[in-house]
């Protein structure tokens, strides 16, 4: 029966792996002499080779027909380097039928698909992207998918590194950032699951053990670096600060920097490497990485929202625990308040929540900040602040006791830090050790050396509100007020004083340069034995708020001018010219027939 | 020690080239550069000045290849970055040792089952004398490190570093230098470790005045122990409008018809 079957399916059979399969069954068995099992073991071969067979072809029948004309569209997308088409079926397409056919389930593997896109190894290679993506996103991806998406990872970055010259694709900006924000979080998926050993099974540990290069530290920088010295992205950011015309610069950055795709990619590695390096609890080095990127949103780089935030979420965070407070707050309000304004035009749900959730995270870092330098800062963002933290907000203020309050916040805020090595899988006498005696997670280590500096800053606030009701005080009288020893006070004092000052980015260029200026409001100094103190009082600022509203006003003005007339429903669509762009070119393509995922209603 | 300044943290003027190479290139990196940044170190340690991201990117190749650890660099590391404080330095470096468990393990070309691993024994040790400084308790701080509970750390390592001692106590310069404007002497003297003769001395060659009748040290005025009150008023820049004035004046059209 299995020798029929065999026939009936063989002209279909790849034939490579028939060949190999065959050949290599007879051998084995016909020199053991276990005759009789031949056959049979043929026909198993065969058969499995059969049945992976049956089972891609069942599999691509399972598909249904939209999902088949979008993946054609897509290829064809891709192949023309039609960046709108290819926008659409990215942004729009794919979530749809996502959302449609494959919320619980993976989308149909690359093989699956293979015919659809006449076997196109690059095309395929970009599918898996989006396939592993989604597996990582929707579904709980096992050991095998974890090493398939870094080999498919390796193999789109060869692609793009080691081809002869730059390679002709074009690919839209929010993907460029998408594979390299993806390509980290993955890393830090694996080290984080990775360093799980408890929960991982003997063929699991034997994988890891043979597989320590896979996702390792060394092979993720490797990439990043490599783009950005592909795409000389540096030198180029380096020549936009001077001021150098497009054609010097074009000069500068050679074949592949002038090219969209290697020169966002080169960028968004700078962004990779310093979320890298914050992972990896190098905080300085993630803001060396950055030393030519200039902060600022007036000359953006790039429009990918998540990049800004991702950027101004890391550099924020590095900042905390370079203990250059008022850096991060500033980090923190320009993102934020940009996120707010922003906030009207993000309608593309999988980026928003995102954003979203990071911005949280941040709100809750800016409280940290705050009330580990307290300053007069921007109304708009404090004021979200005290609606949302206002309760740890007030116990950090409080110091010793705002602990808890503190190390909530940080576990909450701070990025999924990561070890960069794995546990000694290859060492069987080693693993039962490291199980019974697992080292400190990364997150922990990171929050005491945290709260050792929030701990040394404890009397502070006490001090502080005692301060701010005396111009100049005895220090025995205020020992004796803390009921504190008094030299123990002065001691603090001097703690208090250094609290009060700061390095930080006055005009400087780098992110790791600054001055050391005074953060606080109040200050003191000590003369002999009789404090001496000063407040400074900052009144109430209206500029930003007025210049944002007249800004406003007059787009909604320029707006109001610019609508055109009230004219008959039929032309309404035209509100969305890119998508309906894409979808009347889309309709020519296919012949006239409607492309589902392509459509004005598509948001 | 050359005193650190915000300015030149990041790149101090005594980094030579080949280093400044290091640091910033993607060589910092290649573990058979170890050697180079570790000889940097021992040079630090004897000539009293100091490189923080130097040392970083040792630990660094030590984070990313176990089997370079050396201890030693490791504690030396941590006892450069000890008096940079307030500065985060020595939090910085710890942020980096990953929680390999370093006896456990006895990974690295320099374990020996004969000379086990100095720093978990003498880690808990810097973190609290590193506390002690964060916290600006200085006696408490020499009367830790007189103790015997540090004499390891004494005798092995802090008495080869050049100028250690002196060191410890610009750290505490720089925090009364920030607060007081006069200090007794018995309480700067036992914020340095120091009395009679050697602290006169030390006071003078600070360029502060020690009054003989009351034993008052003066400081000089400097910005920090300068303090006034001040009431800060916006003030706007013509710059902040230009956005506001240059599109008002492309789009508005003119309100009262130009009289000729």
């Amino acid at each position: 029966m299995a020798q029929q079957r065999k026939a009936l399916w063989e002209a279909d059979l790849d034939e490579d792996l028939q060949d190999v399969d065959l050949s290599l069954a007879i051998g084995s068995y016909g020199q053991n002499g276990l005759y009789d099992d031949v056959q049979p073991r043929i026909d198993e071969t065969t058969l499995l080779a059969v049945q992976q067979q049956v089972a891609q072809q069942q599999a691509f029948a399972q598909i249904p027909d939209v999902v088949k004309r979008f993946i054609a569209h897509f290829h064809q997308a891709v192949l023309d380097n039609n960046l709108v088409e290819i926008t659409v079926a990215y942004e729009s397409g794919w979530n749809r039928l996502t959302e449609k056919y494959y919320s619980k389930t993976e989308w149909p593997e690359a093989e699956v698909i293979a015919p659809l896109v006449n076997d196109d190894q690059i095309f395929l290679i970009l599918y898996r992207e989006l396939y592993y993506r989604h597996v990582y996103s929707r579904l709980n991806p096992d050991i095998d998918d974890r090493f398939h998406s870094y080999e498919n990872s390796c193999e789109l970055f060869n692609y793009l590194l080691n081809s002869d010259g730059p390679v002709p694709l074009e690919l839209p900006e929010q993907w460029l950032w998408d594979i390299i924000d993806e390509f980290i979080y993955q890393f830090q998926s694996f080290c984080v699951w990775r360093s799980k050993v408890k929960s991982k099974t003997d063929e699991e540990i034997a994988l890891l053990a043979e597989g320590s290069q896979v996702w390792s530290s060394y092979s993720v920088l490797n990439v990043l670096y490599s783009l950005i010295q592909k795409s000389k992205i540096n030198e180029h950011l380096v020549a936009l600060q001077q001021g150098k015309s497009p054609e010097e610069i074009a000069e500068i950055v050679g074949e592949y920097g002038t090219r969209p795709l290697y020169k966002l990619l080169g960028y968004f590695s700078i962004i990779g490497l310093l979320r890298v390096h914050s992972l990896l609890g190098d905080f300085t080095l993630a803001l060396k990485v950055m030393e030519n990127v200039e902060l600022n949103q007036k000359s953006p780089f790039t429009r990918v929202t998540a990049c800004h935030v991702t950027t101004y979420y890391y550099v924020g965070f590095c900042y905390i625990m370079l203990r250059r407070y008022t850096d991060a707050i500033r980090a923190f309000v320009s993102i934020l308040n940009f996120i707010l304004r922003m906030r009207q035009y993000h309608t593309r749900s999988y980026q928003y929540d995102q954003i979203n959730k990071t911005a949280d995270r941040m709100y809750a870092l800016f409280a940290i900040c705050n009330a580990l330098s307290p300053t007069r800062v921007d109304d708009n963002i404090s004021n979200i602040v005290k609606e949302r933290y206002g309760e740890q907000f007030a116990k950090m203020s409080r110091g010793e006791e705002g602990i808890p309050a503190f190390e909530e916040l940080f576990l909450y805020a701070c990025p999924k830090f990561i070890t960069a090595n794995p546990p000694p899988y290859e060492d069987a006498d080693l693993l039962p050790a490291y199980i019974e005696d697992p080292p400190v997670e990364p997150a922990q280590r990171h929050l005491q050396l945290f709260l050792a500096e929030v701990r040394a800053q404890a009397p502070v606030p006490t001090l502080r509100s005692f301060l701010k009701l005396y111009t100049s005080l005895d220090a025995s009288k205020l020992a004796n007020f803390l009921d504190a020893d008094e030299e123990d006070m002065v001691q603090q004092l001097m703690v208090m004083k250094q609290a009060s000052r700061s390095v930080s980015r006055v005009d400087e260029k780098g992110l790791l340069d600054g001055q050391w200026i005074s953060t606080s409001d109040l200050d003191f100094v000590i003369n002999e034995n009789m404090v001496h103190i000063a407040e400074s009082t900052v009144g109430r600022r209206y500029a930003g708020w007025f210049i944002r509203n007249t800004e406003h006003a007059q787009r909604v003005l320029d707006t109001l001018r610019n609508a055109p007339l009230p004219i008959p429903p039929k032309a309404a669509g035209a509100a969305k010219p890119a998508e309906a762009a894409a979808s009347s070119t889309a309709t020519a393509r296919t012949g006239g027939k409607q492309v589902a995922w392509g459509s004005a209603k598509a948001a | 020690m050359a005193t650190i300044t915000a300015g030149n943290w990041a790149s101090p003027p005594t980094r030579p080239p080949l280093i400044e190479t290091l640091v910033s290139g993607v060589d910092r990196y290649n573990p058979s550069n170890v050697g180079i940044l570790e000889d940097y170190l021992y040079h630090q340690i004897r000539s009293q000045e100091y490189d923080c991201l130097a040392n970083l990117a040792i630990l660094k190749l030590y984070q990313f290849n176990p089997d370079l650890y050396n201890p030693d660099v490791v504690i030396n590391i941590l006892i450069k970055a000890l008096t940079s404080a307030p500065f985060p330095d020595f939090s910085l470096c710890i942020s980096l040792l990953d929680e390999r468990p370093p006896s456990a393990s006895g990974s690295g070309a320099g374990a020996n089952p004969d000379e086990p691993d100095p720093l978990p024994q003498l880690l808990p040790v810097l973190s609290t004398l590193h506390a002690l400084l964060q916290q600006c308790r200085f006696p408490r701080f020499w009367a830790l490190y007189r103790s015997d509970e540090v004499e390891a750390l004494r005798d092995n390592y802090t008495v080869e570093c050049v100028g250690f001692e002196d060191a410890v106590r610009d750290v505490a310069v720089r925090a009364v230098k920030a607060a007081f404007t006069s200090i007794s002497s018995e309480r700067l003297g036992s914020y340095l470790d120091l009395s009679g003769d050697d602290l006169t001395a030390y006071v003078e060659k600070l360029g502060w005045s020690i009054d003989a009748s009351t034993g008052v040290v003066s400081i000089p005025p400097n910005p920090d122990n300068q303090i006034e009150s001040t009431v800060v008023q916006e003030n706007i820049q013509l710059p902040q409008l230009v956005k506001v004035i240059t599109h008002a004046a492309q789009t508005s059209l003119p309100v009262v018809p130009a009289v000729n």
